[in-house]
């Protein structure tokens, strides 16, 4: 090479590569279809096609919608990861046993009916306490490739699930002992132990029903081609998937509810910025906008060509959690927070926030009080008092307990108090969240620091990343090592039993590092054996523990929960049928979607 | 030169093995894990986590973890039932035998991954380096050779601006004018589309393709340009001044030999060790562009990598990325001692 080279000449070489890796691009854009043929099994082949393949039936009358989302959906089987958006394509791709309508109602998909007990499908063992739940399938549902959906799927779902080395944990798998086909369209789950959530143990948005003879078991339930190249039995089959582009669904012809789905095509759009969601949906450029904030709906208010779907029932709680250990310790009876483990403390906190003013302020009045697990349907029963906004009865309150601010730094100090703490012992504490949530939370949380700091409650606000905050123990997450006094989050339970969520949050044994999520170590024999008691299918007897239990949180408060969240999806107006669902994903009734 | 490379070449083998433990354990040890649910799933049932560790190889000391990633684990037996015996043969390769392992998130190899994500990437990155080029040089050359004119002082004063534009508030006002404030007279439609890299179910069609570039390219090239124009401006001052320039000049030669033939060639020479150690940049791209135009590139791989601690993938990109950088440091140094005859290595 002469030194004659023209730098110039070099840039340009270099701009060609990339100009040619551009088309490459273009290529590859098309590469991923493998569209499913009736009565042939087509293989998930990703064999590139070089030139981009013009369908004949592009009719003009073909109707597509398109959604846009954050995040690319990690595959098509949210029981491993459950990030919201896995669960969006499964529900257009997959059914189950059984789903959740909005108000939490169970309503079978592959079953012809829900077992029940009066309809003689659960069978229980009263001297054993196990029970039997037999499922009839429907037999007039395929696979896209024509294959009939039977028991045989079930099985193998199950035994895909628990098989110990690439199976993978899903909520009340351990209370059965195993599945068994009786006929071609029967299977009966046998549980060890009566389990109120047996509906929607194999539904839900987090379980689908996967085809024994497409999923090849030896990759394993958590990690097989399937789960990104699924086979469908629900209103969609997957057509496309450009990772963090963009998915094409097209509609699946063999769909066995006849004249559904409407819709020819869905298109689902990964678009990480809000503000441009927002925007699209405003141009008409996406029909269907997924969890949309607060701050968003307010925005949208107005606007002609935008509806948003609320959910009638809530799920998220934004919530305070008390640690009712020392900071950085786990045993509340051997080391008792020195503030916080003095309820009087944590009631005056309950009268000192005004939940109204923060719904106003910071969730456009979106966010509706709430103060007790109890207050989703069906178990909306029990009679606990809305607390009362009373500054000067909190304040009063904490001079009861001890803690008095004698040296008018503004700070209250320990004198007397019963927490074991010494004399003089300030009242400041860390107050953490997580910061994905972004302003409205962080706002919230500045706003309960300053309303407390107002009442001589010093909080130092700290927020970090969820994957920091929720960390195990053994990692040294700040909540499971107990590396804080006060944080506030939003949490709930998916579907419509709460009794697997008491027991994760209020039970002893979780209160253990890593063993579950009490890690406030609210600790109450009585609590123990009420959600022991829950687990029975009478309903009148839940009802009862249920209430009992309300009451004893409400006296304890080892939270204070302050109000709901919304579950909303913004649409076009053009879409109609959608319907928002606390309990599932809003694609849970895609199949009934229409546009005007 | 030859042995120069060569001995180059063997000395960046213990650094990257250096870098790679570095990293790992950085990566590894800093605060929060992939065992912390994310999403919905905020919580990650014990049983959850048992199993996932298992699979992930998490329940593996940190030193193990690292030979595994780097050699692989196939050739000694690993715990995959939970029952605490190592009774299965592991499955990784290494990355020495090219295998980055597979993704916490998706469960597919990371590097299939990286391989679609860089083509984006380096297709928006050279169309905007070419676009950078083409602007900054000329605006470099005349500011320098008509220093304090009034065009001179007009860039001047525009650089510092792009300079001082945040990236991200320069994406959303472009989307705010060019997508929703104007309109195409003819369709009505929006002149400019949001995001993406070309419009979904039809067929490839290159106008397409370039309206949406448009936007993407002008939020990065704003930065460049600024950055790049300046150091050739002055960088040129520099050799206009010198005497080899005047020599020229008194042969009698048009000005415009002078300085595009005599003076640019020579000015352009710091711009190369520039060009180079900003290659990497075209494998990493821009977050901030891929965020906003929703470009499925480098950099929103990297950070939804980050967000979920998913340490494969993550140390995928950092691994390459530093080859990356070790690899443009000696292709500048090769390009400058072709280019400078004066510069000999060995």
């Amino acid at each position: 090479m002469d030194r004659k080279i023209k730098w110039i000449n070099l840039l340009v070489v270099v701009l060609l590569l990339g100009s040619s890796l551009a088309a490459c691009t273009g290529a590859q854009t098309t590469a991923t279809e493998a569209v499913p043929v009736e009565g042939e099994l087509v293989e998930p082949t990703l064999a590139p096609t070089a030139e981009q393949v013009i369908e004949p039936t592009l009719a003009p009358e073909k109707t597509s919608i398109t959604i846009v989302i954050g995040e690319d959906p990690p595959s098509f089987n949210p029981a491993i990861a459950a990030t919201g958006f896995d669960a969006l394509v499964m529900e257009l791709v997959m059914l189950s046993l059984a789903d959740l309508d909005e108000q939490g109602v169970a309503y079978p998909e592959l079953a012809i009916e829900l077992p029940t007990v009066e309809n003689g499908d659960v069978v229980i063992d009263e001297e054993n306490w196990t029970m039997d739940v037999t499922w009839k399938l429907r037999q007039d549902i395929q696979w896209a490739d024509g294959v009939p959906v039977t028991a045989d799927d079930v099985v193998f779902t199950y035994d895909a699930i628990v098989d110990p080395e690439y199976g993978f944990w899903i909520a009340g798998i351990d209370y059965v002992d195993g599945v068994e086909k009786i006929d071609d369209y029967t299977v009966v789950v046998h549980y060890n132990t009566v389990y109120p959530a047996y509906l929607t143990q194999f539904g839900g948005y987090l379980v689908a029903i996967w085809p024994a003879h497409y999923c090849d078991a030896s990759q394993g339930f958590s990690q097989w081609d399937c789960g990104l190249n699924p086979l469908s039995n629900g209103p969609y089959m997957l057509k496309e998937w450009v990772q963090n582009d963009h998915m094409t669904f097209e509609r699946n012809p063999n769909y066995y509810e006849a004249g559904k789905p409407a819709i020819d095509e869905v298109v689902v759009r990964i678009v990480p910025e809000e503000a441009v969601r927002k925007q699209m949906l405003l141009n008409g450029d996406a029909d269907l906008h997924m969890w949309t904030p607060e701050n968003v709906i307010a925005e949208l208010e107005g606007s002609s060509n935008v509806e948003v779907s609320l959910s009638p029932v809530d799920r998220w709680v934004m919530r305070i959690f008390f640690n009712l250990a020392a900071k950085g310790t786990t045993d509340p009876e051997a080391s008792p927070h020195p503030i916080l483990s003095d309820v009087r403390v944590r009631k005056a906190i309950q009268m000192a926030i005004d939940v109204k003013t923060i719904s106003d302020e910071f969730w456009y009045g979106y966010a509706k009080p709430v103060w007790t697990e109890f207050f989703r349907p069906p178990y909306n029963i029990c009679d606990v008092p809305q607390p009362v906004y009373d500054v000067e009865g909190a304040k009063a309150l904490l001079e009861e307990a001890g803690w008095i601010d004698q040296d008018g730094d503004g700070v209250r100090e320990c004198h007397d108090c019963t927490t074991g703490a010494e004399d003089g012992y300030k009242m400041e504490m860390d107050f953490y969240t997580y910061s994905e949530y972004g302003e409205t939370l962080n706002l919230t949380q500045e706003y309960l620091a300053e309303k407390l700091g107002d009442i001589g409650i010093k909080l130092n606000i700290q927020r970090i990343e969820g994957a920091v905050l929720w960390d195990t123990a053994e990692a040294g997450g700040i909540e499971q090592t107990g590396n804080f006094d006060m944080d506030i989050w939003d949490d709930g339970y998916s579907g419509n039993d709460p009794s697997d969520y008491l027991w994760s949050y209020y039970y002893s044994e979780a209160a253990v590092p890593d063993m579950g999520y009490n890690y406030g170590r609210y600790i109450n024999p009585t609590v123990d054996e009420l959600i022991d008691a829950s687990y029975t299918l009478d309903e009148a007897e839940r009802q009862d523990y249920f209430c009992q239990m309300a009451s004893i949180l409400n006296e304890d408060l080892p939270e204070l929960l302050l109000f709901t969240t919304v579950d909303a999806n913004a649409h076009s107006s053009r879409l109609q049928g959608v319907r928002s669902n606390a309990n599932e994903i809003v694609t849970w009734n895609v199949a009934d979607w229409t546009l005007k | 030169m030859g042995h120069y490379v060569i001995r180059r070449i063997l000395q960046a083998i213990p650094l990257l093995l250096i870098v790679s433990i570095v990293l790992f354990t950085l990566v590894n040890l800093a605060p929060g894990g992939p065992l912390a649910g994310r999403g919905q799933s905020r919580r990650l049932r014990p049983e959850q986590v048992a199993i996932l560790k298992r699979q992930f190889g998490l329940d593996q000391p940190v030193y193990l973890r690292y030979i595994y990633w780097l050699i692989g684990n196939d050739w000694t037996k690993i715990d995959t039932d939970g029952d605490g015996i190592k009774d299965s043969p592991g499955q990784g390769k290494g990355i020495l035998r090219g295998d980055f392992g597979n993704s916490y998130r998706t469960r597919t190899p990371v590097i299939e991954s990286i391989g679609n994500a860089l083509k984006n990437t380096v297709y928006l990155m050279s169309v905007t380096l070419l676009i950078v080029a083409i602007i900054a040089i000329p605006i470099g050359v005349i500011s320098a050779v008509k220093q304090y004119s009034f065009f001179d002082i007009v860039v001047t004063t525009l650089s510092f601006m792009g300079q001082a534009l945040p990236e991200f508030w320069l994406g959303l006002i472009l989307l705010l004018v060019f997508y929703v404030w104007l309109k195409n007279p003819l369709t009505g439609e929006s002149l400019l589309p949001a995001g993406g890299m070309h419009t979904l179910g039809v067929p490839f069609s290159p106008g397409d393709w370039a309206k949406h570039l448009v936007l993407p390219v002008t939020m990065g090239v704003v930065g460049w340009v600024t950055w790049y124009s300046r150091f050739l401006r002055s960088s040129m001052l520099d050799v206009i001044h010198q005497d080899y320039v005047r020599t020229a000049r008194a042969k009698g030669l048009t000005l415009n030999k002078v300085y595009f033939k005599h003076a640019l060639r020579n000015a352009l020479l710091p711009l190369v060790t520039v060009f180079a150690l900003d290659l990497p940049y075209i494998f990493a791209g821009s977050l901030y562009v891929e965020i906003i135009f929703a470009w499925p590139g480098m950099g929103r791989l990297y950070y939804q990598a980050a967000i979920d601690r998913d340490y494969p993938m993550l140390m995928a990109i950092l691994t390459i990325g530093t080859m990356m950088v070790i690899i443009s440091n000696l292709l500048a140094d090769v390009v400058y001692a072709k280019l400078d005859p004066r510069i000999h290595y060995d």
